[in-house]
């Protein structure tokens, strides 16, 4: 990790906001391409061409993918022999409004008290990085180094997200059915389409969600499991398409986090509906 | 197709879905906060106070900021609602994504106007606009009612004359 300074920490958290939000990851734009080879829909190819040349675009002028540039997650895993450097969690707040600014993200913080935030009466920041980004999570991993996720997360996909109770009959195939029926709702709904379905399955409403932002970090186009295989066929068949238009790609991938479960009649299902562009996400190893 | 705004009844009358379109002109841009605002002078009946012509007009459901223009949900709840006025009202494309109601492909179909969606490729769409100003509502930020020049802005119609692209996919 060396004797890293704030100054480097903001620097090295800026780059990876800008990188998550212009830049499509090697196995996103490998599947994008597997998909085009399918599709066989002119409208449908039509879409993915745009998309394909909407991020080549976005990432040569480091421009944002979607305009929507969404709200900053970010996930910090905390080597067991790691040290944090003093003060990192301000380098790490401020590096995150740095990233904003340079961007730029869209200036849509809400300002005011909790009513005029609620209602949005007051009206908005001008300014990119006054969108706050979300409570940090923490994990621990083994071996010394840190390493940070920055998730940019649009509001579109939290329109048809959804974290709820499932009764699961002690059956997988009860919560599968209630994963695969909420995705197909929410993908005949999003617009965004194709999709990458985002889930996590924990004990409380709360692990759930955490879960879910797990598994759009560890999430891998290239590599699915059977569960995340089913999942991404049985919503495929709707044939939804991109955009909505038909064809045979409505979910480009699944990710699926199960954590430890509750001894008890149900689980907990958490749902992202990830756009076209999602999961728009960078590392960085300190 | 190419379409030029504003844009004129026979050119609707012409299009079915599916059909792709490219839009040059001017087109107005608003989305959740500022549409209802738009909806309330036009059922006031003043428009041309703000200096507002919705005749022929193409109305794109987005935010205007320095991130650039993409397409927002038009289903969302204060979005769909202002296409029955607002078409009343002379507005002849909406513009944005995701499926909307059997009873707004209702009242487009009854009132002249469709609902065409483009992809969120917003580096793309971004390098498609030549001019944007605050038409009306400045205090909403991004949110304001713009008024946008675009050149071969890329869409494909998804409602049009009571059919929906949506409606084989949600049945």
């Amino acid at each position: 990790m060396g004797n890293i300074t704030y100054e480097e920490i903001i620097e090295k958290v800026a780059d990876t906001v800008v990188r998550a939000s212009t830049t499509f990851t090697p196995d996103q734009e490998r599947a994008y391409r597997v998909c085009l080879a399918k599709e066989t829909d002119p409208n449908a190819c039509w879409v993915i061409e745009g998309l394909l040349e909407n991020a080549k675009q976005a990432k040569e002028m480091k421009l944002p993918l979607c305009d929507d540039t969404g709200i900053p997650h970010v996930v910090i895993e905390l080597g067991s022999e790691a040290q944090l450097p003093m003060a990192f969690l301000p380098a790490v707040e401020k590096g995150i409004a740095e990233g904003l600014r340079r961007l730029p993200g869209r200036p849509m913080g809400v300002v005011g008290n909790d009513v005029e935030r609620i209602t949005q009466s007051a009206g908005l920041s001008a300014r990119s990085e006054d969108v706050a980004m979300a409570p940090i999570q923490l994990k621990n991993v083994a071996g010394d180094k840190i390493r940070l996720t920055v998730i940019m997360m649009g509001g579109g996909p939290e329109l048809r997200g959804k974290t709820l109770r499932v009764f699961h009959k002690h059956s997988f195939e009860v919560v599968m059915d209630a994963m695969v029926e909420w995705a197909k709702d929410a993908v005949a709904k999003l617009g965004c389409q194709p999709v990458t379905l985002a889930f996590g399955v924990g004990r409380s409403n709360l692990e759930a969600a955490s879960l879910a932002l797990d598994a759009m970090k560890d999430g891998n186009f290239d590599v699915q499991s059977e569960i995340e295989k089913e999942i991404t066929d049985r919503v495929n068949q709707t044939g939804v398409g991109p955009l909505g238009l038909g064809g045979r790609t409505s979910v480009l991938a699944t990710f699926v986090k199960v954590g430890p479960q509750r001894a008890s009649g149900f689980r907990v299902i958490s749902l992202r509906t990830g756009c076209c562009v999602d999961p728009r996400r960078a590392s960085a190893t300190f | 197709m190419d379409i030029t705004t504003p844009v004129s009844p026979e050119q609707i009358h012409s299009l079915k879905i599916y059909d792709k379109i490219r839009i040059t002109g001017n087109i107005y841009a608003g989305r959740d906060a500022v549409l209802p605002k738009i909806v309330k002078l036009y059922e006031e009946n003043r428009l041309t106070e703000k200096g507002l012509t919705l005749q022929g007009a193409v109305v794109f459901h987005t935010a205007v900021s320095v991130a650039g223009i993409g397409p927002t949900s038009s289903n969302k709840l204060e979005i769909e609602s202002s296409i029955l006025p607002l078409s009343e009202a002379g507005v002849k494309i909406h513009l944005g994504k995701g499926s909307l109601s059997r009873q707004t492909v209702e009242a487009l179909k009854k009132n002249g106007a469709i609902f065409a969606v483009t992809p969120p490729i917003s580096a793309l769409l971004t390098a498609k606009m030549r001019k944007q100003r605050v038409a009306a509502f400045p205090e909403e930020g991004i949110e304001a009612f713009y008024e946008l020049e675009v050149v071969e802005f890329p869409a494909i119609v998804a409602i049009a004359h009571g059919r929906s692209i949506f409606e084989k996919s949600e049945a």
